[in-house]
């Protein structure tokens, strides 16, 4: 019989068989710690730094490989630890290619989930789309906002059979912006048609001067 | 080839590698000790003249270490041989190691019987037959640029001021360099009779327990540039169930523009080896490894010489000196990345994996090479090691802090006179380091700020130079001793551009594993890379800091988690300059080009 180690978490206790991370035993607690790399018994290298938990003297560790082997105490959901998160996260996203449009992962992709725990903007409407990118109305010639579009409303008019109108307001990342209108090119779409679309909406919101900047250098490759 | 005082005196002395006697060290500089015979005393005191002069009475030293070799040591070794040959005279002619004054490089140091010795600065080959000449043959000593001791004897003498004088040397503390430059790397004979190995021969004789209280009670801390307690480390390991246990001497020394390491390995090897010994008897370990760049071949070379020669004459091996212990020494080579030089990516790169950081803990300690507790120490914390064993830690806790004691070696470079390694006190002020070892500034500069610590470190501004180098107040400012990297930055340094510069060496030497290091210095890069180019802004200010904060709590390793802090310092000391950048479009050091047409 394995004596337990009892682990506090957000003032919560669970007993643990010793050897267990504090994640495992966040989970056991009932305690949601954000991670992305981790892969239990097959990668636990801390890639991704967003499960860091502190102790209470304030030293950060990788909830994901730490091990337990006596009794500890962890905080896993003080503000400074979701802003350390936030921005780790927003930094990984920089770097990702971001064209949900085409993506299978769809739905079903944590930096989705994630963009929207941590309340990071950059993600178009299609990555909540219904529609799978094979189906997606823009082959059938309806001018769909999505891919220019700040999700967050878990897609609602894709959901009742419309397209996207863009009503919560334009992307601002240039990369995503320019692959987003070379596709409406490539598809045979006029760029002024979709300004004029969203210019009804978005004509006073902040960014949009980027849409249009990005939308005429883009019209402008012939 | 003559007897050397590794040798045996005469029939009576039994000691052999295979057959080894427990006070063979001992016995080679106050022996013969188990017998009593005039004749093999006075074998062990003519070999030291002899040491000291050369088997024919004359000696000419050059120093043969990279920073003397790119100085052009070479030509000077060659124009020496030839000059020898010419003038028909007979000299002995060795390598040496390095002072770590590199400002008088390439230098030749010349003794002979009844003359002072002479040491002769910035030697050209073409100078060396006058040199020689004038030395040997005149016995006039007036275009030395030091001389070791004044003896009367040689004319010019009171022109030419005394080593000791000096003021770059009287200000040391050559503790641990005492044999830098001193004697001849390759040659473990000369090493014991500088008073080597005597460290180990006590250790051995005192017993694992009290070498790691000794080590304690030194109060030594690591020099690599975390600063970790070594004797606490040690007794960590030694308590740990597991076996085997290893040993590994870092001297993967990556940064930019530190030579500590380097310089000590190349002149002094034998000391590292013998730390390394001491700490594998002290933790109960029978194999140690030396991690060694692979971008550094002469220092991997010294070092694999050393351990060649110590297993030679059984300073490695089986049962040394009759104790018992065995042990034996391995030189690795890494790839040479700064993050290979990080502990838990040494463990890495020996076992064959790729060098990269793991998370700790578990520490080496607990969970090492093979998964089996490891020590693993800088090789100038070792050699400080061997050289506590030997003179006892009271001498080494004499000096330093408080809470820090002994000297480290520091490398000054940049905007000096005396661009070099000195060895100082731990809690000697910045500025005397700086002013009164390396000269302070050249005539037409001011300092602006002193970058502490290298890539790790931070900025210190002109007006807090009076800080003492320990790392309990430099971490209040910002900065770090680290590997002991002192960079000197003048007024036509802009301080921007040299944030920018430690944090381009970070980015391109963050091995990417985790997102803060690799994405976040990428971040920070391309923000100083805007303020350079005069499309800065002030808000930008403000994402530089919040990611720099991130990157430095959240990167899995110490590269990460110390390349912020130039920026982070410099934007805490400088800040009037990065505003001048972003705000008044204006570099006051005139430095970015960009902004430079716009300064009016």
């Amino acid at each position: 019989m394995i004596s337990l180690v009892k682990v506090k978490i957000d003032g919560k206790v669970v007993e643990v068989e010793p050897g267990t991370t504090v994640l495992a035993a966040a989970e056991k607690a009932g305690v949601e710690i954000p991670r992305l790399c981790v892969v239990p018994g097959l990668y636990e290298g801390s890639s991704c730094r967003l499960c860091l938990v502190k102790n209470p003297a304030g030293r950060l560790f990788p909830s994901c490989n730490y091990r337990v082997y006596r009794d500890e105490e962890f905080l896993a959901s003080t503000p400074d630890l979701w802003e350390m998160r936030r921005v780790n996260f927003e930094l990984l996203l920089k770097f990702h290619r971001i064209e949900c449009w085409a993506c299978e992962r769809k739905s079903s992709c944590p930096l989705v989930e994630l963009s929207k725990e941590l309340l990071v903007d950059g993600i178009p409407v299609c990555s909540e789309c219904p529609l799978p990118p094979s189906e997606c109305l823009l082959l059938k010639g309806e001018l769909c906002l999505g891919m220019i579009t700040q999700s967050g409303c878990n897609a609602e008019c894709l959901v009742s059979g419309g397209e996207c109108w863009g009503c919560r307001g334009p992307i601002t990342r240039e990369d995503i912006l320019e692959r987003a209108f070379a596709r409406y090119r490539e598809l045979g779409f006029d760029v002024k048609d979709v300004i004029s679309k969203v210019e009804i909406y978005w004509n006073s919101a902040p960014g949009f001067a980027t849409v249009k900047k990005v939308a005429e250098g883009v019209a402008s490759r012939g | 080839m003559s007897w050397t005082l590794l040798d045996r005196c005469c029939d009576k002395c039994m000691h052999s590698p295979e057959n080894p006697c427990p006070d063979y060290i001992e016995c080679r500089l106050s022996g013969p000790l188990c017998h009593d015979d005039e004749r093999c005393r006075e074998l062990r005191r003519r070999r030291l003249e002899e040491l000291r002069y050369g088997e024919r009475g004359a000696k000419i030293k050059v120093p043969v270490t990279s920073c003397a070799l790119a100085a052009g040591a070479d030509a000077v070794y060659r124009a020496v041989k030839d000059a020898v040959e010419k003038m028909d005279f007979e000299a002995t002619i060795t390598i040496s190691g390095c002072y770590g004054l590199d400002f008088i490089d390439p230098w030749v140091e010349l003794a002979a019987k009844e003359m002072p010795t002479a040491i002769y600065a910035s030697v050209k080959p073409g100078d060396i037959p006058r040199i020689l000449e004038e030395y040997f043959i005149k016995r006039d000593v007036s275009g030395a640029f030091a001389l070791k001791e004044r003896m009367g004897t040689a004319s010019g003498e009171d022109k030419v001021p005394l080593l000791s004088e000096l003021s770059f040397w009287a200000k040391q503390y050559r503790w641990v360099s005492r044999n830098c430059g001193v004697v001849n790397p390759e040659s473990l004979e000369e090493y014991v009779a500088s008073g080597g190995y005597g460290g180990l021969s006590r250790a051995l004789k005192i017993g694992p327990e009290k070498v790691i209280d000794e080590i304690q009670r030194s109060g030594l801390k690591g020099r690599g540039g975390a600063g970790f307690p070594t004797g606490l480390k040690w007794k960590f390991t030694r308590q740990q169930a597991a076996t085997p246990k290893y040993v590994i001497a870092n001297a993967h020394e990556g940064d930019p523009s530190v030579f500590v390491n380097r310089l000590l390995a190349e002149s002094d090897p034998f000391r590292i080896i013998e730390g390394l010994t001491i700490a594998g008897y002290a933790i109960g370990a029978n194999k140690g490894y030396v991690f060694v760049g692979a971008e550094k071949p002469l220092m991997a070379e010294r070092l694999r010489k050393a351990v060649e020669e110590a297993k030679r004459y059984g300073f490695l091996g089986r049962n040394i000196l009759a104790s018992g212990f065995d042990f034996g020494v391995e030189v690795v080579l890494s790839a040479g990345a700064y993050v290979s030089g990080e502990e838990t990516a040494i463990i890495a790169a020996i076992e064959g994996k790729r060098a990269w950081p793991r998370q700790r803990p578990p520490y080496p300690s607990e969970r090492g090479l093979w998964g089996k507790p490891t020590v693993i120490n800088n090789v100038e914390t070792l050699a400080h090691a061997a050289t506590i064993m030997a003179e006892g830690a009271e001498k080494f806790a004499a000096v330093g802090t408080e809470k820090t004691k002994g000297t480290k070696m520091f490398c000054v470079t940049g905007a000096v006179k005396r661009v070099g390694v000195y060895e100082v006190p731990i809690g000697t002020s910045i500025r005397v380091l700086v002013e009164e070892l390396a000269g302070g500034a050249p005539e037409s500069v001011r300092i602006k700020a002193v970058h502490v610590g290298d890539p790790a470190g931070g900025c210190i501004p002109v007006n807090l130079l009076d800080l003492p180098l320990d790392d309990e107040v430099l971490q209040g400012a910002g900065a770090t001793i680290g590997s002991g990297g002192v960079v000197v930055i003048s007024d036509k340094n802009c301080i921007v551009d040299v944030a920018k510069f430690y944090l381009s060496f970070a980015l391109a030497e963050s091995c990417g594993e985790c997102i803060p290091c690799r994405v976040g210095l990428r971040v920070m890069y391309g923000v100083l890379d805007k303020i350079t180019k005069g499309e800065g802004a002030e808000e930008d200010l403000q994402v530089l800091k919040q990611v720099a904060e991130v990157v430095k709590s959240t990167s899995l390793c110490a590269l990460g988690g110390t390349a912020p802090n130039p920026v982070l310092s410099t934007l805490r000391h400088f800040m009037d300059e990065y505003l001048a950048h972003v705000s008044e479009k204006r570099c006051p050091a005139s430095v970015c080009s960009a902004l430079r047409a716009r300064a009016g």
